[in-house]
């Protein structure tokens, strides 16, 4: 097993709108299983800074929150992705995307 | 970007639903981990682990919860908000200190506002004009003489305007008194005769009507008329039909062609009631024009001013002998119009900063004693890891706290201060001065000191106490955290700079107060009880000659004299401190001229026979005239004692001729000294000529009626009689002397009861602020008394120990304020013409009532001091 890296500065943002984007409405637990399980626990996510960055993510416009109940009768707050939030992340994410292309070519071309 | 401004509008509106969110985010966060836990227990771990897991997972819930907040809303309003939360804690805790500083801060900030506002009105706010930046004032000058605003010529006038480039147009004026009338009654109005183009260079159009053409400048065509708009609606009843009607104006018809705007105004004495056209006067050495310009687009004053310079060069050339000496002074509009006021309303504002100062020095210096106090509190809270920026910010918190506080209070304090300005001020007739009112600039103005004031006071605390030695103020009890020396030496500074800036204020009010006392109980040289004046307006046209002159000067006093009650009565030209003198140049038979080509000068005056009985008037040598001097008797002069020493010091006066003009005159009568000019200005010597003979054409005239006892009951059947003379010669005022009298003292007692009210303000302040410093070291020393007193001082010991030390503090402020004081007093010529700045009597008389003043603050704590009782105080040892 890689030993688990800790999430990169800004990327916080896209695997939030992502998930938020996969799963569709989540609560700030489910979001942080979510990341967990699909990076196969490479990634060690500090939950406690989630909720900073949600928050972030609310002020900006790109989520949306309400309060409503877990599938296991629990009051929790909900997270969706707006319209904006939608627009965001596939800009985020071709961003993401070419800037990874070009790390890789760069690292192809030293080596 | 429109995501910066989302987040910064949601950040603000949390930090108003602080407690809301802050209950939100916790159930959020319960409710994570309590999911988290029931994922864990799902796992199979016992609840022990999985609580265990949870947290480790989590993170910090406290550092999360932090995070959180910080980002919720903006970090710098939140410690605002709690530093005003605490500053208003604090404030509230101390009711006492809190009263008296804002008190102190509203009456200084209220006093500045209060001045500002009519500097406003007066000399800031733009004149309601088109281009009103780009208006100035031409005025001539006279190197010769020293004038700077003198009257222009109309041939230098026409000249400027053909040859100035950077004035793009010019316009003149004069200001007149015209005989006005309306059916029967004559009236006499204060009018400006003007050039066509004025109304068009200053951009304003009538309301009714049109203004003056191009042609009405030429004899003939003049006979046009602009009304005010408070002279049309006050005559007029605003009918709009006046337009095309005719007036009679100095007796001739006048057509009423427009009526100017409601506040229109052009001159500045007096606000004019009619305009007429001005008619070219071809003489260059005739100067009585005022000149108006508008500056071309980007040409500064300065500019212009070379400019004109260059061409009144050239016109002193071409014209050597009416324009020797002739220059020309620009000077903007605004400045212009406000006049001699500007410079007292400079000096007002001086006096009422150096208030605000004494102000925020005491505030300071309460806010240090209480930071005695205060010191072991913020030792705790450095302890406890607050920066010291932190504790200085919080700090500085509190004193604009206050600041404010009394700068909202000093706006209430100074709308009623400047409506007794404005009141007090009316009898002047300063332009725009009614218009003072609080407006935006004011309201900015407030605030702008009241920071000013909140950061000064507070930054002078904050170095004193803001950065306390911790170990010491820890250890010491609080009773005994002290503030060290440090701030007891500014402490000490503060009341020092504050009794040298009151010294200043109460020094300027004690020279003013002395030339007005001066002035009051100078003998004006002639009587003032049981005297009535009454003022006429002859209208030239009227009386084209010595003999119709005569005949009506002759009919005026006869029957003055069949008035009950009027014991004698006499015709003046210029009543001795009404204001008018005239000045002319003359030679003296047998003596050549003071220099070639400069004959000699003194005021000249007429009077009929009988004046200076009436007036009072004592007589040193040879007679008054006479009622048998006529056209045909020898022309004959009266002279006062000025004159003669002036121009016949050595001799007897008497017999003695001048010539005037062409006519040779002889002194037959040498009378007593009047003050003509003012109570504080020196007589001057004066010549009177007699209105039975051959007298100059001056329209004003004034008779002087002696009343048996009171003459205020004498007033109406004497105006009534005056009227009769001729119903086309005003009366213009009727007054008795002794108001004429108190009149001219009117202004140098007005600007000293305003300098006497800023001035008592600041020793107030300043007796408050030692009181407090003397009983803060009092309070201080109280253990060292103790001491002393059961080593054996007695009480007076300790008592004079005590008030020493306030003296002490005043003698050094009153040192450094003499000089000071000396300083100012240079600038109160310009309130008081006759104030002597350096009167050591004066100088000593205040600094003595400083230093009891003194005295008396100290003498309260140094009492307290000898009532130590030495086992209480050395019981907390």
């Amino acid at each position: 097993m890689p030993p688990k890296s800790e999430v990169l500065q800004g990327t916080l943002d896209l695997l939030v709108l992502k998930t938020l984007d996969t799963l569709g409405p989540m609560h700030g637990f489910g979001i942080a299983q979510r990341i967990q399980q699909v990076s196969q626990d490479v990634l060690r996510l500090n939950q406690g800074t989630l909720y900073p960055a949600l928050l972030r993510l609310e002020q900006r416009g790109w989520i949306s929150s309400r309060w409503g109940v877990s599938e296991n009768n629990r009051n929790a707050k909900f997270y969706s992705l707006t319209r904006r939030g939608r627009r965001q992340l596939r800009d985020e994410a071709e961003g993401w995307n070419q800037m990874a292309a070009v790390i890789n070519r760069v690292l192809k071309a030293t080596s | 970007m429109i995501e910066s401004i989302l987040a910064l509008a949601a950040r603000l509106l949390s930090l108003f639903r602080r407690r809301g969110l802050d209950r939100d985010l916790d159930a959020e966060l319960r409710s994570h981990l309590d999911m988290a836990v029931e994922h864990h227990l799902a796992q199979g771990m016992n609840s022990e682990q999985a609580r265990r897991q949870a947290l480790l997972d989590f993170g910090g819930v406290e550092q999360a919860r932090q995070i959180y907040r910080e980002r919720r809303g903006l970090p710098f309003f939140d410690t605002l908000f709690q530093d005003l939360r605490f500053a208003f804690r604090m404030l509230r805790k101390s009711p006492g200190f809190t009263a008296a500083a804002v008190l102190t801060l509203a009456l200084g900030i209220g006093a500045n506002t209060a001045i500002f506002s009519a500097i406003n009105a007066v000399l800031l706010r733009p004149l309601p004009f088109a281009n009103a930046n780009r208006l100035v004032f031409v005025w001539a000058t006279d190197r010769q003489r020293g004038v700077n605003e003198d009257v222009s010529s109309y041939p230098n006038f026409e000249d400027w305007k053909a040859q100035s480039n950077t004035l793009e147009a010019l316009a003149a004026f004069t200001t007149r008194s015209a005989t006005l009338s309306i059916g029967e009654q004559a009236e006499l109005v204060p009018a400006v005769q003007c050039t066509p183009g004025i109304f068009e260079l200053f951009g304003v159009l009538p309301q009714l009507g049109r203004t003056f053409r191009q042609e009405e400048s030429k004899p003939g065509l003049s006979h046009v008329l602009i009304l005010s708009d408070a002279f049309w609606k006050e005559r007029f009843a605003g009918r709009p039909d006046v337009i095309g009607r005719t007036l009679r104006v100095n007796e001739d018809p006048y057509t009423v062609v427009g009526v100017m705007p409601p506040g229109f105004r052009i001159s500045r004495e007096r606000p004019e009631q009619v305009y007429a056209p001005l008619v070219r006067d071809p003489n260059r050495g005739h100067g009585f024009l005022m000149v108006l310009g508008r500056l071309r687009k980007g040409v500064s004053i300065k500019q212009a001013q070379t400019e004109m310079s260059a061409i009144a060069g050239r016109l002193e050339g071409a014209y050597p002998s009416q324009n020797r000496g002739v220059g020309v002074n620009i000077v903007p509009l605004v400045d212009a119009m406000a006049g001699d006021v500007k410079t007292g309303m400079l000096i007002f504002l001086g006096v009422v900063s150096l208030v605000l100062l004494i102000a925020c020095t005491n505030v300071a210096n309460l806010m240090l004693a209480r930071g005695a106090s205060r010191m072991k509190e913020i030792a705790v809270r450095a302890a406890l890891g607050a920066e010291r920026w932190r504790i200085l910010r919080q700090l500085l918190t509190e004193s604009t706290v206050l600041a404010l506080a009394g700068g909202a209070a000093g706006l209430l304090i100074s709308y009623w201060m400047s409506r007794a300005l404005v009141a007090s001020l009316k009898q002047f007739n300063v332009p725009r001065l009614a218009d003072t009112h609080t407006d935006t600039w004011v309201l900015l103005f407030t605030l702008a000191i009241s920071l000013f004031t909140g950061i000064f006071f507070g930054a002078v605390f904050a170095f004193s106490a803001g950065s306390p030695k911790l170990r010491e103020a820890l250890h010491q009890s609080s009773r005994q955290a002290t503030e060290g020396a440090r701030g007891s030496r500014l402490r000490s500074a503060l009341v020092v700079a504050e009794t040298a800036m009151a010294l200043v204020l109460l020094a300027s009010a004690g020279v003013l107060l002395k030339s007005v006392l001066v002035m009051r109980s100078t003998a004006p040289g002639f009587q003032t009880k049981n005297r009535l004046t009454v003022e006429f307006w002859l209208p030239p046209k009227k009386f084209p000659n010595d003999s119709r002159r005569i005949q009506f000067f002759k009919s005026a006093l006869a029957r003055a004299e069949t008035v009950d009650g009027v014991h004698s009565a006499a015709l003046v030209a210029d009543l001795p401190l009404g204001g008018g003198f005239d000045s002319l140049s003359f030679h003296i038979v047998g003596k050549p001229d003071p220099a070639p080509g400069k004959p000699f000068q003194s005021l000249f005056n007429v009077a009929s026979p009988g004046y200076f009985a009436t007036m009072g008037i004592p007589l040193r040598a040879g007679h008054e005239f006479s009622d048998r001097d006529s056209t045909d008797t020898t022309q004959v002069i009266v002279i006062n004692e000025a004159a003669a020493r002036r121009f016949w010091p050595d001799e007897i006066p008497l017999g003695k001729q001048i010539r005037l003009d062409t006519n040779l005159l002889t002194v037959v009568g040498v009378v007593g000294d009047t003050r003509q000019l003012g109570l504080g200005t020196a007589p001057r010597p004066e010549i009177f000529l007699n209105y039975m003979q051959s007298s100059p054409d001056w329209s004003w005239l004034v008779m002087v009626a002696r009343t048996e006892g009171d003459s205020t009951p004498v007033s109406a059947a004497l105006k009534s009689a005056a009227q009769q003379v001729d119903p086309d010669v005003p009366v213009t005022r009727i007054l008795p002397m002794d108001d004429v009298l108190a009149l001219s003292l009117a202004q140098p007692e007005l600007w000293t009861g305003l300098l006497a009210v800023f001035a008592i303000l600041a020793v107030v302040l300043a007796a408050v602020g030692l009181y407090g410093v003397v009983s803060h070291l009092v309070a201080q020393r109280t253990h060292e008394m103790g001491i002393r007193m059961a080593l054996g001082a007695n009480r007076g010991d300790v008592f004079s120990l005590v008030v020493k030390q306030g003296l002490r503090l005043t003698f050094v402020g009153t040192l450094i304020g003499i000089p000071c004081a000396l300083g100012a007093a240079q600038l109160l010529v310009h309130l008081v013409p006759s104030v002597r700045p350096g009167d050591p009597s004066t100088l000593t008389a205040v600094s003595t009532l400083l230093l009891s003043i003194a005295f008396a603050a100290s003498y309260i704590p140094a009492r307290r001091a000898t009532r130590v009782d030495p086992i209480v105080a050395l019981r907390y040892e």
